[in-house]
């Protein structure tokens, strides 16, 4: 089952909220996952129609981030997104894509793309949110 | 003595039924009083093209590239070149050394700069920042680059001590940034000669440097003070707007960048027969008139008056927003006037773009101090 990976600011609402918008569509969560960490509010689920969740959820503005991406949580400072790249060039594992969803209080969320999931989700097992 | 214009036998073009007539009716309408209330876009409602209208009775394409020799004859390719050979002066290309075309709008800009990149460094890496438009990350995913998002700094701007710190660590990869000349939000400047001093502190002698100037691009060379921005500041492609400044019915842009660089690549189209190096084949051939049509009326004296009228507009906005206590602000050269988002949700008749904990209005050239004084009173209201 394939998993999405939803960070926001610090929101106790989110998971109403993002319950309510799958419940709406009749898309069934059959597992979930929420944690406010920080400024941070994170919830990773699984559901029975990834797809179709995944749209829903970025069409109601949601930051969802599906399970290509790994969701690491960074400090909010200068080279900070080097440093784990670095990881990644010392372990000769290529990253396709870098992107910063979020930043608040002092941190960031960080989703890293790579062909090599697996080996890239073990390498950052520190850091990672989902 | 033969007529020889083309005239379409109007026997053979059925009619509009009354019922299709009131709906277009309708629609002008709808768009027109729209348009007389749109504050938070940047695309310019001050425009008259009614000259060019006999053109919409001719199919014009001008697919392939402007430059080389088609055999259809039915487009405007020379004065596609004119408009080409303005940009170029006002983006100080070297002359008879630069290359590009009219695009469909600045996404399409943007990726023939990043194509061009991608083929000249197979092994780049591509940086830019999260005030990034969306639309790169979904041309880095079309075109399969590798890409590194950098932080921002408050006001938009790139962080150079994270971008420096990014790259050092891919040294091996040479780096292709996107400069934004105006971010959607904020309408901050990467500066490219920052991005340029990092490279040489670094010593990396192989790069590109792309601009994505979709608004800013008609703003930059009419200010006193502008932006390093142009081919003579070092970048090697840049893609502007065409609908957002000047104002177009028909969304359009325009894309420059060195001959030298995309002779190169050309080379490796032409093995795979064919020597059209735009993206997009068939091309529009009206917005090139379009655009034609606004630099002979304009010139660079009437393209600087409207811009210094829409910088004084943002000023007068940022006056009236701090008068009814709401902190506005702009960026140097910019007319985005951004202020904290209001808790309620926005009038819709503004349109009014939002982001996180901001949202702007940019001043464009129909955007009269009236319609700027009717924003501020209901955003007030909103803020109370």
């Amino acid at each position: 089952m394939k998993q999405i990976t939803i960070v926001a600011r610090r929101d106790l609402d989110l998971l109403a909220r993002v319950s309510q918008v799958l419940a709406d569509r009749g898309i069934n969560i059959t597992s979930l996952d929420s944690e406010n960490t920080g400024e941070h509010s994170i919830i990773v689920l699984t559901v029975e129609d990834y797809d179709e969740a995944l749209a829903v959820l970025r069409d109601e503005g949601f930051n969802a981030v599906s399970e290509d991406a790994i969701v690491v949580r960074l400090k909010d400072e200068p080279g900070a997104v080097a440093r784990v790249s670095r990881r990644f060039a010392e372990a000769a594992i290529p990253l396709r894509s870098v992107r910063i969803i979020e930043r608040s209080g002092g941190y960031g969320l960080v989703a890293l793309a790579t062909e090599r999931t697996k080996e890239a989700l073990e390498l950052v097992e520190d850091i990672r949110v989902s | 003595m033969n007529d020889i214009r083309h005239k379409a036998p109007a026997e053979l073009i059925p009619d509009l039924s009354a019922g299709d007539r009131a709906r277009l009716d309708e629609l002008y309408e709808r768009l027109s009083a729209a348009t007389a209330h749109c504050v938070g876009y940047p695309c310019s409602g001050v425009f008259d093209y009614s000259e060019l209208d006999r053109f919409m009775r001719l199919p014009i394409n001008n697919v392939g590239d402007p430059f080389g020799k088609g055999i259809y004859r039915v487009n405007t390719q020379d004065f596609e070149r004119e408009v080409l050979s303005f940009f170029a002066d006002i983006f100080s290309a070297p002359k008879d050394a630069y290359w590009g075309y009219v695009t469909n709008g600045g996404t399409e800009g943007n990726m023939y700069g990043l194509y061009l990149a991608r083929e000249l460094l197979k092994d780049g890496m591509v940086y830019f920042s999260e005030d990034t438009h969306y639309s790169i990350g979904k041309t880095l995913g079309v075109l399969g680059m590798r890409s590194i998002m950098i932080k921002s700094q408050p006001n938009g701007e790139i962080d150079y001590e994270d971008l420096e710190e990014t790259i050092r660590i891919h040294r091996d990869m040479p780096p292709i940034i996107v400069a934004n000349l105006g971010t959607t939000m904020t309408g901050a400047v990467d500066r490219v000669d920052r991005i340029r001093d990092i490279f040489d502190r670094l010593a990396l002698k192989r790069y590109h440097i792309h601009v994505d100037a979709a608004l800013a691009g008609m703003i930059m060379p009419f200010v006193t003070d502008p932006d390093p921005f142009t081919f003579a500041d070092g970048v090697h492609s840049i893609a502007v707007s065409g609908h957002k400044m000047i104002g177009s019915p028909i969304p359009c842009g325009i894309v420059l960048a060195l001959k030298r660089q995309v002779d190169r690549i050309a080379r490796s189209v032409e093995y795979i027969g064919t020597l059209d190096t735009t993206l997009s084949g068939s091309r529009n051939g009206i917005t090139p008139l379009i655009l034609w049509d606004a630099m002979r009326r304009n010139g660079r004296e009437g393209f600087r008056r409207i811009v210094v009228g829409c910088l004084q507009t943002a000023d007068y906005a940022i006056d009236k927003f701090k008068e009814a206590g709401i902190e506005a602000w702009r960026n140097n050269n910019s007319n985005t006037v951004v202020f904290p988002r209001p808790k309620g949700p926005l009038p819709e008749k503004w349109q009014i773009a939002v982001f996180e904990d901001i949202a702007h209005i940019i001043t464009m050239p129909h955007v009269t101090r009236d319609m700027v004084d009717g924003v501020v009173a209901d955003i007030a209201e909103l803020s109370q």
